[in-house]
């Protein structure tokens, strides 16, 4: 047992950052369903506190605690050890798959987009227990992983592999392929790897079998990938946490501190290769305000936020960066019936704020954020890497003669 | 040099980080700042304490013993810096009332005094003496707050309980936020035939829109309310935090929350850089200068061990009373324990004493040796005086 837990001086300071405890009673919060009740807790005893699949994992408490205490990890060890004993609803199930039902939808995608508008499709999901107060987006048939794999000369020396995980793959495969693009442009050898779902949705609704095995794949092949040269990128937040967090982690994948190594966010990897005058973007200028918000996962990863550090040098974009907010969707947490009205207020709150600021649309890298926002703020939600290339134009400069 | 490298990077993001933080960028410089995790302003009333122990602190601060931080901070700069302090909470729509000529009183959750100096707009009325009528508005399942302990103290005070339908005060605070809510409430509340006098009510209006939401309730109803702070979690320590971050952010700084200093990359005299401890890949950070406002026991920046205390990130010299079984009081509660007096010894530029061993290094905030926060009450006031002063200081390095 990990005994972190009793480094917590019990000071609240988690519970004040915990957007669930703020608008749901029944959740007791980090505090009290991490360190507290963990004094109680035994290895091998049937956990009872079902209250705590009501933690959204959004990492807010872990991020907030100053004591090196990890309330979320906690909470999720539990939950884990919850959904392996007792039975796990089919709503859990359908999202811990995820990937294979998109790797099906997308197959069928014309047909599959128009099924989901249909009211009896609708009905059938809601009594599955799927959440109905959001329009899904659509699925695309031209996916990611129908695309060219590769882009970029072989004998180039810069060498990423880019893992653009399952939003992009299915839903947005046209964002994906111009990152893919944009590297190229800029001298590198890109290639799209062979890959599967990072295996979050599996671990946020309790199935910590099917997330190893989802990583142990991903694993050998970056591995593979890292031996040859390259480096890793994700544009996905919640990938980009499993496979630099997780994966050495929770999930304690063997190769997994490898990857963790290895592994970039793309703007953070921009703004390196910029700062180091290895690379030179020349942004046109715009007349634009922006509201950018901090997906709590690209919080949890420690790394700043990359994406509005970069589009604060195109001149003209006037960037408020928001750092409170959770949007309450936590991937596939508010899509669920029973956390549907914690979702739903939480990003009634963060949506007010947002409009509050005055911002003619939002910026944020985590698609299920942009999803939740938009739909309940009525303003466009954007990636950061769509506005990057519409201020590049093409213009990238990659200055060939140093060495990486 | 990297041109991702910051003006300066600030190592803590407490009262004093962030007030040093604010400066900066209100001096046109880049500036990033750097915390493990929240600091005790969180856990505090919100409230600014500028010096507790005399009833008019400005004029306390020349009396206080040889030594003490706020000595290295000029007169008129402690002025200039609470009205910076001023500015950026009424900008941040949190505006605060008071003077730092005249220490205030207010009642605590248990019905005692307590003494401080600044307050947040929604405290303004909190200074009543005994035969005042006050009217206390509590919420059912309330914990921490103890209407029947005041009403001790206070003759003339009644109490009526209000049915928020969520017993905590983060929960109530967001329903606050809740137009509608406001309404139930304020409708509730002109049904009780509250006699005249002053309303008190715990601190639960609101998270971010506090001052707005106290000035509606007060319009709808036509009576004076104050707030009373409570027990962590606190809202107006919270709101208080949240407003001085996102000044920063407002100003175009940059945060790295959540993460430790893993390690200090020098050359010289100089610090060139520190590393983020992540749980994956390193993170790294660069700036021409540096300020130190880890703070102080509490938050990790120094750190006790038996027989000695440590500075935890530079590894810098530090200042404690030489026998451990001087440490202490006998009395938990009593003040002035000498272990408080323990922390970073500073010149007058703010820069580490004796060898002064970095030269791009300024220190300010609660981690600074002989500020006894808890004995003088100062500690708000200090983080805001020297967090200012530092970055004065490390402005005129930068420049
Ligand atoms: C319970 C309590 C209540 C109080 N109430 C009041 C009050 O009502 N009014 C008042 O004026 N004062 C009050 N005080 C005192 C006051 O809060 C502090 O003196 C003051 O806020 C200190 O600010 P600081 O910036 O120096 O340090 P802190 O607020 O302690 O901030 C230090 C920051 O540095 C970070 N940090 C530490 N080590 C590292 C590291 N290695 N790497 C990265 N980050 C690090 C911490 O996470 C923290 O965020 C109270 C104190 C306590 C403990
Ligand atoms: S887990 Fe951390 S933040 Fe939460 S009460 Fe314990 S010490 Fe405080
Ligand atoms: S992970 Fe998020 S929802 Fe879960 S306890 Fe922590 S702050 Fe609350």
């Amino acid at each position: 047992m990990n005994l972190d837990f009793q480094h917590c001086i019990r000071c609240t300071i988690c519970l004040e950052n915990c957007p669930v405890f703020r608008v749901n009673s029944d959740f007791p919060g980090p505090k009290q369903s991490g360190p507290d009740s963990q004094r109680f807790r035994c290895d091998g005893e049937t956990p009872v506190d079902h209250w705590i699949t009501l933690c959204s994992q959004c990492r807010r408490c872990e991020i907030a605690c100053p004591y090196g205490v990890n309330p979320a990890e906690i909470i999720l060890r539990e939950q884990l050890d919850y959904g392996k004993k007792h039975y796990r609803p089919l709503v859990s199930r359908l999202f811990s798959r995820v990937y294979y039902l998109g790797n099906l939808i997308s197959l069928i995608a014309p047909v599959a987009n128009r099924l989901v508008s249909v009211k009896i499709v609708r009905r059938l999901m809601a009594f599955t227990g799927i959440s109905d107060y959001l329009k899904l987006p659509p699925y695309r048939f031209h996916a990611m992983k129908r695309s060219w794999r590769w882009k970029g000369s072989h004998k180039s020396k810069r060498k990423v592999a880019f893992f653009y995980g399952c939003y992009l793959n299915y839903n947005r495969p046209d964002i994906g392929r111009k990152i893919r693009d944009l590297f190229a442009s800029a001298g590198f050898r890109v290639v799209l790897p062979g890959q599967v779902c990072c295996g979050l949705p599996a671990l946020g609704n309790g199935d910590l079998a099917a997330a190893r095995r989802l990583a142990g794949r991903n694993v050998s092949i970056l591995e593979e990938y890292i031996d040859r040269g390259f480096d890793i990128l994700y544009s996905c937040t919640s990938c980009g946490l499993m496979l630099t967090q997780c994966y050495p982690g929770i999930l304690d994948m063997e190769g997994g501190k490898k990857i963790a190594e290895n592994t970039y966010n793309i703007h953070e990897y921009l703004l390196k290769l910029m700062d180091e005058g290895l690379l030179n973007l020349i942004f046109e200028s715009v007349t634009e305000k922006a509201a950018y918000h901090i997906p709590c996962h690209l919080k949890a990863l420690g790394i700043g936020y990359p994406g509005a550090m970069l589009l604060e040098r195109i001149p003209g974009l006037e960037i408020t960066v928001m750092d409170d907010l959770c949007c309450g969707l936590a991937g596939t947490y508010g899509l669920r019936k029973k956390n549907q009205d914690t979702s739903y207020r939480l990003g009634i709150i963060a949506a007010r704020a947002l409009r509050d600021t005055g911002a003619s649309y939002i910026i944020t890298d985590c698609a299920t954020c942009r999803l939740q926002l938009s739909q309940l703020s009525g303003m466009p939600a954007r990636d950061p890497a769509e506005i990057l290339f519409e201020s590049l134009k093409g213009s990238v400069n990659m200055k060939r003669k140093k060495k990486l | 040099m990297n041109k991702g490298t910051y003006d300066a990077v600030v190592i803590g993001g407490g009262m004093s980080g962030l007030t040093a933080a604010i400066t900066l960028c209100d001096a046109g410089k880049t500036v990033a700042v750097i915390s493990k995790g929240d600091p005790v302003c969180c856990l505090s009333t919100g409230c600014v304490d500028i010096l507790n122990s005399t009833d008019e602190p400005f004029d306390g601060i020349s009396s206080l013993p040889f030594g003490h931080p706020y000595g290295l901070v000029e007169q008129d700069l402690i002025i200039e810096a609470c009205e910076h302090f001023m500015e950026t909470a009424a900008r941040g729509s949190l505006p605060y009332a008071g003077s730092i000529h005249k220490n205030r009183h207010l009642i605590t959750p248990i019905g005692m005094k307590k003494t401080t100096c600044l307050v947040p707009k929604t405290m303004e009325h909190a200074n009543c003496d005994e035969n005042e009528g006050i009217h206390i508005v509590s919420f059912r399942g309330l914990k921490d707050f103890f209407p029947s302990y005041i009403m001790l103290q206070y003759s003339n005070t009644g109490c009526s309980i209000f049915d928020a339908s969520v017993s905590s005060t983060i929960g109530i605070a967001e329903r606050f936020e809740d137009e509608r809510f406001r309404e139930t409430f304020a409708d509730w509340l002109s049904r009780q035939h509250i006699p005249e006098g002053k309303i008190a009510i715990p601190a639960v209006l609101g998270i971010r829109s506090s001052f707005s939401i106290y000035k509606e309730l007060s319009q709808r109803t036509g009576r004076t309310f104050f707030e009373i702070p409570t027990l962590p979690p606190s809202l107006p320590g919270i709101r208080l935090f949240k407003c001085m971050k996102q000044a920063f952010l407002a100003r175009g700084g940059h945060l790295y929350w959540g993460s430790e200093i893993a390690s200090v990359e020098k050359l010289g005299a100089i610090i060139e850089g520190v590393t983020l401890k992540n749980p994956g890949r390193v993170g790294r950070v660069q700036g021409r200068a540096f300020i130190l406002a880890s703070g102080s026991f509490i938050s990790g920046g120094l750190f006790a061990r038996m027989d000695s205390v440590q500075e935890t990130v530079f590894g810098l010299p530090v200042y404690y009373p030489e026998n451990r079984s001087g440490w202490f009081k006998d009395s938990f509660f009593s003040r002035g324990h000498q272990i408080e007096k323990a922390g970073v010894e500073v010149d007058s530029s703010f820069r580490p004493l004796a060898d002064a061993p970095f030269k791009n290094l300024f220190i300010c905030g609660s981690i600074m040796a002989r500020s006894e926060v808890m004995k003088y009450g100062c500690g708000h006031g200090l983080a805001i005086a020297t967090g200012y002063a530092a970055a004065r200081s490390c402005e005129g390095f930068v420049r």
